[in-house]
């Protein structure tokens, strides 16, 4: 069993914004698949959609589980009761999640999962920029059968969850006492969330986050510099063609030394390195 | 007798008594088993009696040709050497590839066995003209690029020789076979053919072999040419396999100091690319080992990667530079003198002596040293003059270097404590340089396979490096990579094919299947290629069942399962007991093992080796 998991909300009506957020543009991916891309790796587990009854969802990474909400108009709760189901004895603890969080760092996510892991409380809330955030929350994935029982009584609020459980409280001051989430995420932008056009359009004219890029092997064409380069990009694919490198079968990459992908859509955020090396790594 | 590609045949020498025999090899045993590695373990199933001492006179040594020697295909010049091995008992077989192979070849068999102990230093003739000793007491001590020059200047032209060095003649356990500067390197070949008195054999072309379709096969090496020169071979071409070295570093895949970490800090000394201030006009700016690279760039016979790089070590001293022989002589004794580290591997080369297992053994007996459990203060991590001395010492024989000759296997044995749990190896044989807990299909591959810690048989890296799976959190698709990694290596080691060309075959089994087909004029598909990797993969672990094998043989040293390695990023990678287990339990059942890892005998029948 994993320690942790994510579970990310993709089911709201989108009524406010007028068309499905999860399929909103971003960087030549979709909102959903960023969120998806950086929940999986901040969580090192497994990840699951919540959709609504007959939703179509833009491609997700490989491995994605994907639920159906059986209920529809039943609020976040169902969400979150239905997520949670779905990971029972796959993870310790999963960080909860709208679809809609353009700016979430992985390093919020692992400093709101660990709280969980390394207390005894059973939901991490964040109290971020002024307002709690039950929707990019930490929960321990036994609080399923309770949720459920919830929504069944028709107390649809989160907070109703929160008062049957231990809950801890993380204001802006304490959420940055992590030194990684303070100094790339310094404003906690990890929570604003896009609910209409102009949000999104805001957003999406922010510049792509700052990366730093390293080429290895004879990816490094003559004349080229190998040491590392900040450039700016919001997916691997971007951040390839911003030192020129053509990201096809022969390539790979290696996210902060780690997580290795040839999925040029797998979502970057500000901080992160991209190695890029060649496909046939042995020999 | 097949359209093409094959004598039938195979040679077995006997230089105790002088005499030979051939012995013929059915249509449907190179059907089964094609060539190389494949048709080696048949070879050792039927001619090496069960429980053999490796270094007896009855230990056969095989050398084994392929299908598709001898043709235009690239990379096709490469030949099996097969015995049971002195480091683990078990199966070891090696490739190589040199003129060698084909002269092998067209002496009219598709293997030449060895058995029997020469009555002194000897060497073995084997052309049209038959087979014959001859005295090779003035070649004692040479080394095996030495002994090569020698006897061609002897021997006179078309000859091509495969010889030992000074460390197989005195059976150092890892001992390698050398021809034309390569080497047969893992398991200790050298050792097999230095107790049979064996300083070197020669061979000559005698005759030629056919292909059932001659128009089809070059159509075939026209297009593999084209597609070698391609971006799936580039690193080779242009850096060599020390373009690794950086980029393992880099994702926490380089072992290091005896697999203590798994990135080095000395790394950037001894990369293959210029330094990282390099100018932006290209010019190196600092890179030591780049700076002595550039000698020279070759090829293998018959190849048109050309991975080969010739660094220069010392006046008039060339060495060929791998990331293995630089990681095994550098991160994993701490070394990061680049001058020190090639002229270790140089050492290894002159020695005839396996740079992986050497490495291994003397990085084991530094932390032996540093833990107070070997009398040699001297012997520290990250001394340069320490590792040449320690190699001098097993060129010498001194009590050191005998027990380092041995093996870390053999030799946590004799020392004793608790110094069998840091010991690198799996089976006997010294783990390469990929990073089991980070990359945890490969430790899979690593723990099962008939070799040993084997990166070739098993190249279950790739998955780990694929980006399909979490290289961190092993289960049952890592197992399902490393079955299908391993199948693969059977096929291309057996044909046998370079694996460095694996990259340019996008539908691999149906490829090889056409270029089998249009050597021996054979109907092969990619199903039928698929059940004889099975095949391949089966005999040998009947071969290693046979010869004593325990299941507690297929499992990772205990350092590998109870240190786990945090990451640059912050994730951890731990490899537990637990999960090894279930992995290894996964690769039996999808096997179709018994839970111990045995096949059933109605499995073994079919496998044609009675």
């Amino acid at each position: 069993m994993a320690a942790f998991a994510g579970v990310v909300l993709a089911g709201g009506r989108s009524s406010r914004m007028g068309s499905p957020k999860a399929a909103l543009e971003w960087h030549g991916s979709t909102l959903l698949r960023r969120t998806v891309g950086i929940v999986a790796r901040a969580a090192g587990g497994p990840v699951v959609v919540v959709r609504a009854a007959g939703q179509d969802l833009p491609d997700l990474p490989p491995g994605t589980i994907v639920v159906t909400d059986p209920r529809e108009g039943k609020g976040p709760l169902q969400g979150i009761a239905a997520g949670l189901a779905a990971l029972a004895g796959q993870a310790e603890a999963a960080f909860v999640c709208s679809t809609d969080l353009p700016f979430l760092h992985p390093a919020f996510v692992r400093r709101v999962l660990r709280v969980v892991h390394d207390g005894h409380a059973d939901v991490c809330l964040p109290i971020a920029r002024g307002y709690p955030q039950p929707l990019a929350a930490a929960y321990r994935t036994s609080l399923a059968d309770t949720a459920e029982r919830l929504v069944k009584e028709d107390r649809l609020r989160p907070a109703f969850l929160f008062e049957q459980c231990v809950v801890q409280r993380l204001d802006d001051a304490a959420l940055k006492t992590d030194p990684v989430l303070a100094a790339l995420d310094p404003e906690l932008d990890s929570v604003l969330n896009v609910n209409e056009p102009a949000d999104y359009q805001a957003a999406r004219t922010r510049p792509a986050p700052e990366v730093t890029v390293q080429l290895f092997g004879s990816l490094v064409r003559s004349g080229q510099p190998r040491g590392p380069r900040a450039v700016r990009a919001a997916t691997v694919a971007a951040a390839a063609d911003a030192v020129g490198l053509v990201f096809d079968r022969h390539v790979t990459a290696a996210l902060n030394g780690d997580q290795i992908t040839r999925d040029g859509t797998a979502p970057l955020a500000a901080g992160d390195t991209v190695f890029f090396l060649s496909a046939d790594a042995g020999g | 007798m097949t359209a093409g590609g094959y004598f039938g045949q195979a040679l077995v020498a006997d230089v105790t008594a002088g005499t030979c025999q051939t012995v013929p090899l059915p249509e449907d045993v190179l059907r089964g088993y094609i060539g190389g590695a494949g048709l080696g373990v048949w070879l050792l199933h039927r001619l090496g009696p069960p429980g053999v001492d490796p270094l007896s006179p009855a230990a056969p040594l095989a050398f084994v040709f392929s299908p598709l020697v001898g043709t235009p295909l690239t990379t096709s010049a490469k030949f099996a050497l097969v015995a049971k091995s002195p480091l683990t008992g078990m199966l070891t077989d090696a490739l190589a590839s040199s003129q060698f192979a084909i002269a092998g070849k067209l002496t009219g068999h598709d293997a030449i066995v060895v058995r029997g102990r020469a009555p002194r230093l000897s060497l073995l003739l084997v052309d049209g003209d038959g087979v014959r000793l001859a005295d090779a007491a003035h070649l004692a001590g040479l080394t095996a690029a030495q002994a090569d020059a020698a006897l061609r200047d002897e021997l006179g032209r078309g000859w091509r020789v495969a010889a030992i060095g000074p460390a197989g003649e005195r059976g150092v356990r890892y001992a390698t076979i050398s021809h034309d500067g390569r080497h047969a390197g893992r398991g200790g070949l050298g050792a097999v053919m230095g107790a049979k008195n064996l300083k070197a054999i020669a061979v000559r072309a005698a005759t030629k072999v056919a292909t059932a379709d001659p128009g089809a096969v070059l159509a075939a090496a026209r297009d593999l040419r084209e597609r070698s020169f391609g971006p799936a071979t580039a690193k080779y071409r242009e850096l060599g396999t020390l373009a690794n070295l950086l980029a393992f570093n880099a994702i926490s895949t380089l072992p290091t100091r005896n697999f203590q970490a798994a990135t080095f800090e000395g790394a950037e000394r001894l990369a293959a690319e210029p330094a990282a201030d390099a100018s932006p006009d290209g010019q190196p700016g600092g890179g030591e080992v780049e700076g002595m690279r550039r000698v020279a760039r070759s090829s293998c016979a018959s190849c048109t990667i050309g991975c080969e790089h010739i660094y220069r070590v010392g006046p008039g001293k060339k060495v060929r530079v791998e990331y293995e022989n630089v990681f095994a002589l550098g991160p994993m004794c701490g070394v990061s003198d680049p001058q020190a580290v090639l002229a270790a591997s140089a050492r290894c080369d002159d020695l005839g002596i396996d740079t992986i297992s050497a490495g291994g053994t003397i990085a084991w007996a530094m932390e032996c040293a540093e833990r107070g459990l070997i009398d040699a203060p001297w012997l520290r991590f990250g001394d340069s003059a320490a590792l040449l001395r320690a190699l001098d010492e097993i060129a010498a024989g001194t009590p050191l270097g005998a027990l380092l000759a041995e093996g870390s296997k053999r030799a946590s044995g004799t020392v004793g404590g608790d110094s069998g749990s840091f010991a690198l190896h799996v089976k006997g044989l010294e783990m390469p340089g990929y990073e089991p807990r980070t990359l945890q299909s490969m430790a899979l591959g690593l723990a099962v396979n008939a070799r040993g810690a084997d990166h070739n048989r098993s190249g279950a890296y790739e998955a780990d490096l694929s980006g399909d799976l979490d290289r961190l959190a092993g289960g049952d698709a890592h197992v399902a990579a490393a079955i299908e990694t391993e199948d693969r290596a059977a096929i291309m080691d057996s044909l046998i094919l370079c694996k460095f060309l694996r990259g340019v075959f996008t539908d691999p089994f149906t490829e090889w299947a056409g270029l089998l087909s249009a050597v021996t004029g054979w109907d092969v598909c990619a199903a039928e290629l698929r059940e004889t990797a099975r095949r391949i993969v089966m005999a040998k672990r009947v071969y290693n069942i046979r010869e004593g094998w325990h299941p507690a043989d297929d499992w990772l040293p205990g350092r590998l399962l109870s240190e786990p390695l945090t990451l640059p990023s912050g994730r951890v990678a731990e490899l537990t007991a637990s999960r090894l287990r279930a992995m290894i339990d996964s690769y039996y059942k999808m096997r179709g093992l018994d839970s111990e890892g045995r096949p059933d005998h109605t499995f073994v029948d079919n496998l044609r080796l009675a």
